[in-house]
């Protein structure tokens, strides 16, 4: 096989390959099906057409494949877009692993094509478009080939260098070419069924059990994937909201762990009220992304109303209904990879639920203590609090002394019988939920109710929106304050309440989030409407400025829009024309170079503007002994140049070769003759 | 009369033989006039290319007899017309003629009809005259009367004209020297020629040397042959950058018209068959430009005749230098 041709298919295989990948990043293709393609592609690439004999017979595994995906959708495990697209990137393995000709070749191409379609359904993140870019170009480069392939006579050796630069430079220009069509160019909105529910690369990574176990496992702290994404209205503003995000509360712990009092308290509602709230309720546009792991649904502290949630899992989106569980949390009645909702949540200061309305085992558990409780902890809190008894302050004490006289620290010491004693009297050094199991017993002990809270603290300005990251996960203390209701008082140092990770990583994160959010909102999002509002905004005069209206002439930016085009336009223009205009240095002419430089070189010097054919002449009437030589070359050279028979592959080499030996011949004789006389 | 030297080949010219045809002729011509080989050459190129020649030269040098000697040669029926101030366009393309007889008119071909046509000193016939001539020239064809009567083909026209003496003259228009496809002059021979003449021709015509090399129907097939060679874009532009550079020189008052550059290309590709090719190289139109461009461009400078011709094939020459060549 050609060199060229051995570059053209595996440029062809590593495209297929990056389409397969843009629907893999969805993470909701079979796994099985994930193996099958890999070891094609890695066969392909390794040269192994392993199907190139008994295409035909091969193809029956095909029908095998699509029996068994047709086989799980039917049973409902799933979606009927994914096994498609599975079966497209099965269809490429197979056509990667057949005899590479025109056909394949076609077959490979239009089957990448598929599953890059196959990919923009499935998840269309942003790791999606750089597979597809790489896509696009691989394959246009692979096309490109072949086309000079079919071009180049049988024998003759591909020009692979020469013919890439500028094929690079045309793929460019098409990704230029396919942005700008993108934006501008009118599109159809095909809604597609829309399983988008990435659940990334890797498993959930919070997630919200029945119990908090102290001295648990993981570091979660430093885990820096975003969980929940959300928009706020009122839009707060600034870069950090440090705000509490609650998920659910504990009641009862047995001196190793928490578990609520309760169980399902409201079954399938489609909007759930958890209180009543006034008119200056915060509203919330939340999108729990597959990283969060859980079913419990997280709003900012404290909600009052939850609903029109959707859960988006392999199978499509739905809408879901929502439960309403003891201890204030709400949960999705179904399994989802991801979802997202609208809540509304009181201003912070305190949740409004008065005791006496909270059900008989919540009112219970709330001064409950374990049963091995270590007795110094009811009288460290008795000598701190010195006689406090108004619940608030009590709590705000204890939670200043906990902050000033114990240390964060993620390093956890394992499992230990009473955790909590460990905790304020060996190590006097923990994280949040032990400094939020500490307060909450504390308070206990002292008669005041309180409770542990989890959720998130912080939220983190990504363009318009707030994220959590899987760090954020924490722990406070509720104090039941009469009035008031449950406050939530924070007895975790201030500086280690949100995520805690290295600072350039949190720097590339923050890019990396950018990225995605300008991604999602430039490309996946963008819609007609948002092309009209492209085009708008460059001739609009901007809302709000009457002057501006008045002068009923485009703004300054439309102007400079129009010079910036302009300038492109004509720099492009002046690219184009001075590229076509340049004499293309053909072979010939190279040719005639060499042949010039190696007459020079036997001090045979052409003068000014005489042609190699006028030199030629001039050497025959001279009857200059390198005649002989050089006619046939300047021949050979004419035919080259004018004559439309372009030199063979190594031809040039070869007369080169000829003329230089004449033209040693004829420096070793003059040589000598200057000798001899 | 002489009798062919040989009997022509059956076979058409190839670019590879055409030159060994040319070459005969040529060397036929060298017999007529002796020691002027480049002109035979460019004579033979003129007519393979299929333009018309006009010679420029005082009198005595040999204009007629080579234009003799190119239609014995190459075997092609001749008339040589003597233009003078009573010429009349019917003395030279004939005349509808009434056949008592039959009650009708018939033509009569004037002089014209023939394949090589030597219009000796057309500069003194009267301005009608010489364009009746030249439009039979550019058409290949006479009408008269409503009637279109063909010229034999090949057909060629040979001027010439005294250069110096313009007394009782009309000279030609530029626009009417366009049409001629090269001019050149053959100027005095060496003096060793004419030493070689005195002593050997002895009263002898010159002209019983020349043989019959070639026919109407080769020079025909030549002609075609020519047409057909190859033209590369490189070069037909490096045609039409000498001809803007004509146009745009100081001392060029109007450069090289669309007529000359096509002229140069046909007699380029006729030059190019000198050298058994298929195609035509730079150097051929180089080789070609001054006696296809030198009367057609008009200097500013008000000299005439041969001072003009002289000055303007040295513009041209340097032009030549300063257009760089395709390579």
């Amino acid at each position: 096989m050609r060199q060229g041709a051995r570059l053209r298919l595996v440029l062809r295989d590593l495209a297929s390959g990056c389409a397969f990948a843009s629907m893999a990043v969805s993470g909701q293709l079979p796994l099985w099906t994930l193996g099958l393609y890999c070891v094609g592609l890695v066969a392909a690439l390794a040269g192994k057409r392993l199907f190139a004999r008994r295409a035909k017979l091969t193809a029956l595994l095909l029908l095998g494949v699509a029996a068994v995906l047709v086989l799980n959708v039917t049973s409902g495990t799933l979606n009927l877009v994914v096994a498609a697209c599975a079966f497209a990137g099965l269809i490429s393995a197979h056509r990667l692993l057949s005899a590479p000709d025109p056909a394949t070749d076609g077959q490979v191409h239009l089957s990448g094509l598929l599953m890059v379609a196959g990919g923009a359904a499935l998840s269309g993140e942003l790791v999606y478009g750089l597979f597809l870019i790489a896509f696009g170009v691989l394959a246009s480069l692979s096309l490109a080939l072949g086309v000079v392939e079919a071009a180049v006579p049988e024998g003759e050796p591909l020009p692979v260098r020469a013919v890439m630069p500028p094929l690079s430079v045309g793929v460019g220009f098409a990704v230029a070419g396919a942005m700008a069509f993108f934006i501008l160019f009118p599109r159809l909105n095909w809604n597609m069924t829309g399983p988008r529910a990435a659940p990334g690369l890797g498993p959930a990574t919070t997630g919200f059990s029945n119990t908090v176990r102290l001295g648990g496992t993981g570091t979660i702290k430093g885990n820096p994937r975003v969980v929940l994404r959300a928009t706020l209205n009122p839009d707060p503003g600034g870069d950090a909201l440090g705000a509490y995000w609650i998920g659910r509360t504990y009641d009862i712990f047995d001196g190793q762990e928490w578990t609520s009092a309760g169980g399902v308290k409201r079954m399938r509602e489609p909007l759930l009220t958890l209180r009543p709230g006034g008119d200056n309720l915060v509203h919330q546009r939340v999108e729990l992304l597959p990283a969060y792991g859980g079913q419990t649904l997280i709003a900012l502290e404290t909600p009052s109303r939850l609903g029109n949630a959707v859960a988006n899992s392999t199978t499509g989106s739905r809408r879901a209904p929502l439960q309403e569980m003891y201890g204030g949390e709400a949960r999705f009645a179904e399994p989802g990879l991801s979802y997202s909702y609208e809540a509304y949540s009181l201003p912070p200061g305190g949740s409004g639920d008065s005791f006496r309305r909270l059900p008989s085992v919540e009112q219970d558990a709330l001064l409950a203590l374990p049963e091995a409780l270590d007795p110094r902890v009811s009288q460290t809190a008795a000598r701190i609090l010195n006689g406090e008894r108004e619940p608030l302050a009590a709590a705000q004490k204890l939670a200043a002394w906990l902050q000033r006289e114990f240390t964060y620290t993620l390093e956890l010491s394992g499992d230990h019988d009473d955790p909590l004693a460990d905790f304020l009297f060996e190590r006097k050094a923990g994280h949040c939920e032990h400094f939020a199991t500490a307060l909450t017993l504390m308070l206990r002990t002292q008669g005041i109710r309180a409770r542990l809270a989890t959720g998130f603290f912080g939220g983190e300005r990504v363009n318009d929106a707030y994220i959590l990251r899987a760090g954020d996960a924490h722990a406070w203390t509720h104090v039941l304050v009469p009035e008031r209701g449950f406050v939530t008082v924070d007895a975790t140092p201030p500086a280690h309440r949100p995520s805690q990770g290295s600072k350039w990583v949190q720097q590339l994160l923050a890019l990396y989030e950018a990225l995605e959010s300008r991604w999602r909102n430039s490309v996946v999002d963008y819609s007609f409407r948002d092309q009209v509002d492209v085009a708008r905004a460059l001739v609009r005069p901007p809302k709000g400025s009457e002057k501006a209206e008045q002068r009923r002439l485009p703004p300054p930016r439309a102007w400079g829009a129009a010079l910036v085009a302009g300038l492109v336009v004509y720099v492009a223009w002046r690219a184009v024309t001075r590229l076509a205009g340049r004499p293309r240095p053909l072979d010939a002419t190279r040719f005639v170079d060499a042949v010039e430089a190696v007459l020079a070189s036997a001090e045979v010097s052409r003068r000014t503007e005489e042609t190699l054919e006028e030199l030629d002449a001039r050497l025959a009437r001279e009857h200059h002994p390198l005649t002989g030589a050089l006619s046939p070359v300047t021949r050979r050279y004419l035919e080259a140049r004018f004559g439309g028979r372009p030199l063979r592959q190594g031809e040039a080499r070869q007369l080169l070769r000829t003329l230089e030996e004449a033209v040693t011949q004829h420096t070793r004789l003059t040589a000598r003759a200057s000798r001899a006389s | 009369m002489n009798q062919p030297a040989r009997v022509l080949a059956a076979a058409a010219p190839s670019p590879a033989t055409a030159h060994t045809t040319m070459d005969r002729i040529a060397a036929e011509l060298g017999r007529a006039v002796q020691g002027k080989e480049a002109q035979a050459r460019l004579v033979t190129t003129c007519v393979v290319s299929g333009g018309h020649l006009l010679l420029e030269d005082v009198p005595g040098v040999g204009k007629t007899t080579l234009a003799e000697a190119l239609a014995r040669s190459c075997g092609l029926s001749f008339a040589r017309i003597q233009f003078t101030a009573d010429l009349m366009p019917a003395d030279i393309l004939g005349a509808q003629i009434f056949q008592a007889q039959t009650a009708t008119f018939q033509f009569r071909p004037g002089p014209l009809f023939r394949q090589l046509v030597l219009a000796d000193e057309l500069n003194r016939a009267p301005p009608r005259t010489q364009s009746a001539l030249l439009e039979a020239m550019a058409q290949g064809q006479v009408s008269l009367d409503g009637t279109t009567h063909a010229l034999p083909a090949p057909f060629t026209v040979v001027a010439t004209q005294n250069p110096v003496d313009f007394s009782g003259t009309y000279p030609l228009p530029d626009s009417q020297l366009d049409r001629f496809m090269v001019r050149m002059s053959l100027g005095h021979p060496a003096p060793e020629v004419e030493a070689r003449l005195l002593a050997t021709r002895g009263g002898a015509p010159a002209l019983d040397a020349v043989k019959t090399v070639s026919s109407p129907e080769e020079v025909a097939q030549l002609r075609a042959l020519a047409a057909e060679q190859r033209l590369d874009p490189a070069v037909a532009d490096y045609v039409v950058r000498l001809a803007r550079a004509t146009r745009e020189h100081g001392d060029i008052e109007r450069g090289a018209s669309t007529r000359a550059v096509l002229a140069l290309g046909a007699a380029a590709r006729a030059q190019s068959l000198w050298e058994a090719r298929d195609f035509v190289t730079p150097g051929d139109v180089r080789a070609v430009l001054v006696p296809c461009w030198a009367h057609r461009v008009l200097l500013r400078s008000a000299v005439q005749g041969v001072t003009a011709r002289d000055e303007a094939a040295h513009l041209l020459e340097e032009l030549v230098r300063k257009v760089p060549a395709p390579r």
